[in-house]
């Protein structure tokens, strides 16, 4: 009888799932292996795994995910290290602790089109990040239109606006830790550095592989701040794998050829994770068990 | 991950257009909707019984969702479609031929040459896109050169740039797109269309990107370069709005912006520039919205109809004072007093004589990705203008021999 209640419960999340989860992978897998134009989806054919080869042998398929790459590589340590300094200061604070949270994780709320939006004046020529810079005697940025820059200013701006989120996170493991171990390591005679390192580290690492994998997989999906931002441009240093995919399905109808990029995305991924997971150790549901 | 399907999926079922009675005509368009409302609601007052059930897309995913209406079967009967998207429709057959139920409109209407691919006509020309040259002249005036001339050539326009660059403290000459490689053809292209290049050879078989004419044309506007604010369009327009930008190319909503947030600003709507004194034309980019009807349309005669409506001039310029992006393509609407009271928006009247459109060709999204991406590597140094146009030629010479 629980167990008839507890399929009831899960029932609607279930056939959510099953509609927006389960049937789209399904259907990317079966399309990744057809030649198939939207637009004459009576021209639809069977390649087998031609796209994947093709992907594979494609200049601009390789050059997407190297700056993929870069761009994981380049958020995730900076985003940890921030995110795990920032909890470490917020459960320091004992005045207004609920409004340095809530601004801390303000930029979890915002949709990231906003962000980017916000970001896009920031970043101008004639924005306000070249005002201060003119009004300090330096010279302009062209922060987006500098192939060099590009992709650190739009790195910039993830970092600021997923630090928050992560940093809560991180805080809320920290949160339940008792206050007496705080109190016996200070009578040991620990220092606050050795504190963290031998008391509070190894506690929330569970926590902190669950930010990396999720980070990971988020910074792998890059794709809203590209559009808004980019375009995948200047000289498309800025062109990630999943910007090449919408550029490939809907702009020269290829939706075969962009489901095995998004598969190949998946792979890549898969892979990422299982070599974090190994050399990181721990399992981030203990985390969640905790 | 698997991003595709669920972007197509989630298209398929909130963009199907499915008329639920047989008297109801599906249209999607782009303009707001308060500005097309009062147009169809005579129309249905002109056709009791007939509904028509309007949607505006968006130009950041109507293409999606179009796209993902014809994968689905359920297109709507009347589109708008704009003309850099129209070749990619064309060549997978999915827009009906309309070039006989269309004859007697022929005069009638300007644009069929955007519309139209080896004499056939596939989409009805509604409304028609141009930039003109937007020049600040008290930066003119600023930098002591005379703002009552206006810029006619090429050298005119670079010495005003250069000298409101190097004159006026703060300013930049002109504005330069960056960083959206997507539309510098239409940037590019006036100068190359008006010294006489092209993309396309006329029989469209062979790239012509690396002629003399678009060489000259390129190295010209690349020497812009070292007074330009390098940045996207909307942050010239900002740029130029308040004041510190010299000369930007722009569309007719920039008088209205203009109107709205710098209502003090001086500044005149001019031609753009041709190569030199009687020589070459005033080109400008062209770009056409069309109606067209696809082969899935359900009503493909009523939506004709309703489309014939559409385009007559007492209906066309409502939606031109509404929206004041783009203008009828109707040749009567010349006459229109409103040109009278608004000089500046008559300008581009003037400026679409000489515009010319992209090619309509089955490959141009292939052919338009080759020319921004070498025009681009040519903006930031990487190429010279022959090095870029010339690899342009071969990589279209290829697009266009393969199957």
């Amino acid at each position: 009888m629980r167990r008839l209640r507890g399929a009831q419960g899960l029932a609607p999340w279930g056939l959510f799932f099953a509609a927006f989860g389960i049937f789209p992978l399904v259907y990317a897998l079966a399309l990744s292996f057809l030649a198939y134009n939207p637009l004459r989806p009576d021209l639809v054919r069977w390649v087998g795994l031609d796209n994947y080869i093709r992907a594979l042998q494609s200049p601009s398929f390789w050059h997407a995910l190297r700056t993929t790459v870069i761009f994981v590589v380049g958020t995730l340590p900076v985003t940890l290290t921030l995110a795990y300094t920032v909890s470490g200061l917020l459960a320091s604070v004992r005045r207004g602790a609920g409004f340095f949270r809530a601004a801390i994780f303000f930029p979890a709320t915002l949709s990231m089109v906003v962000i980017a939006l916000v970001f896009k004046s920031l970043y101008a020529e004639e924005g306000l990040l070249n005002g201060w810079l003119g009004a300090m005697g330096l010279s302009r940025v062209h922060w987006l239109q500098d192939p060099a820059l590009a992709l650190p200013s739009i790195m910039l701006m993830d970092i600021w606006a997923s630090v928050g989120y992560y940093a809560i996170l991180i805080l809320a493991a920290r949160k339940t830790l008792p206050e007496e171990q705080f109190e016996a390591a200070r009578l040991e005679g620990l220092t606050r550095l050795q504190i963290e390192r031998r008391i509070v580290l190894p506690h929330v690492r569970p926590v902190l592989l669950f930010v990396v994998l999720l980070n990971t997989i988020r910074s792998f999906q890059i794709f809203i701040e590209v559009f808004v931002l980019t375009r995948g441009g200047p000289l498309e240093s800025t062109l990630t794998l999943v910007y090449h995919l919408y550029e490939r399905a809907f702009y020269h109808f290829e939706m075969g050829y962009a489901s095995a990029l998004a598969y190949l995305l998946l792979l890549v991924v898969g892979a990422i994770l299982l070599v974090q997971r190994r050399f990181l150790g721990g399992d981030p549901m203990e985390a969640r068990a905790r | 991950m698997a991003a595709v399907a669920l972007l197509l999926g989630i298209a398929l079922g909130s963009g199907c257009a499915k008329s639920s009675s047989k008297n109801v005509i599906v249209f999607w368009q782009f303009s707001p909707l308060a500005a097309i409302q009062p147009v169809l609601d005579r129309y249905e007052a002109a056709h009791p019984g007939v509904h028509v059930r309007v949607e505006q897309l968006t130009w950041q995913s109507g293409r999606e969702k179009i796209v993902a209406a014809i994968a689905a079967g359920r297109p709507p009967d009347l589109c708008e479609l704009g003309s850099t998207f129209l070749p990619g429709l064309v060549a997978d057959s999915t827009l009906i031929d309309l070039t006989d139920s269309t004859a007697n409109l022929r005069s009638d209407l300007v644009g069929w040459d955007v519309s139209s691919y080896k004499g056939r006509v596939y989409g009805i020309p509604w409304m028609l896109g141009t930039r003109a040259l937007f020049v600040n002249d008290n930066l003119v005036n600023e930098a002591k050169m005379d703002a009552g001339a206006p810029i006619l050539t090429w050298d005119d326009l670079r010495a005003k740039v250069q000298a409101i660059s190097e004159r006026c403290p703060g300013a930049r000459g002109f504005g330069m797109n960056a960083g959206e490689r997507e539309i510098l053809f239409k940037k590019f292209m006036p100068f190359a269309w008006g010294n006489g290049g092209n993309i396309l050879d006329s029989a469209m078989t062979r790239s012509v990107m690396g002629s003399p004419q678009n060489i000259e044309a390129l190295q010209f506007y690349l020497s812009l370069k070292p007074y330009s604010l390098l940045d996207r369009q909307e942050m010239h327009e900002q740029a130029f709005i308040k004041g510190r930008l010299g000369v930007v190319i722009s569309g007719p909503w920039l008088i209205r912006k203009l109107a709205q947030e710098a209502p003090k600003l001086v500044y005149s709507v001019q031609l753009m520039p041709q190569p030199a004194k009687n020589r070459g034309t005033h080109a400008s980019f062209a770009g056409a919205e069309v109606l067209g009807i696809f082969r899935g349309s359900k009503k493909k005669d009523a939506a004709l109809d309703l489309a014939r409506f559409l385009v007559k001039p007492e209906n066309t310029m409502p939606v031109y004072i509404a929206t004041g992006n783009a203008f009828p393509a109707s040749v009567s609407v010349g006459t229109d007093t409103y040109w009278d009271r608004f000089p500046q928006d008559a300008r581009f009247l003037d400026q679409l004589k000489t515009a010319v459109g992209p090619p309509l060709h089955p490959k141009w999204v292939q052919i338009e990705e080759i020319v921004n991406g070498e025009l681009e590597e040519a903006i930031y140094g990487k190429k010279t203008a022959e090095q870029a146009l010339h690899s342009a030629d071969q990589r279209i010479d290829a697009v266009l021999a393969s199957p």
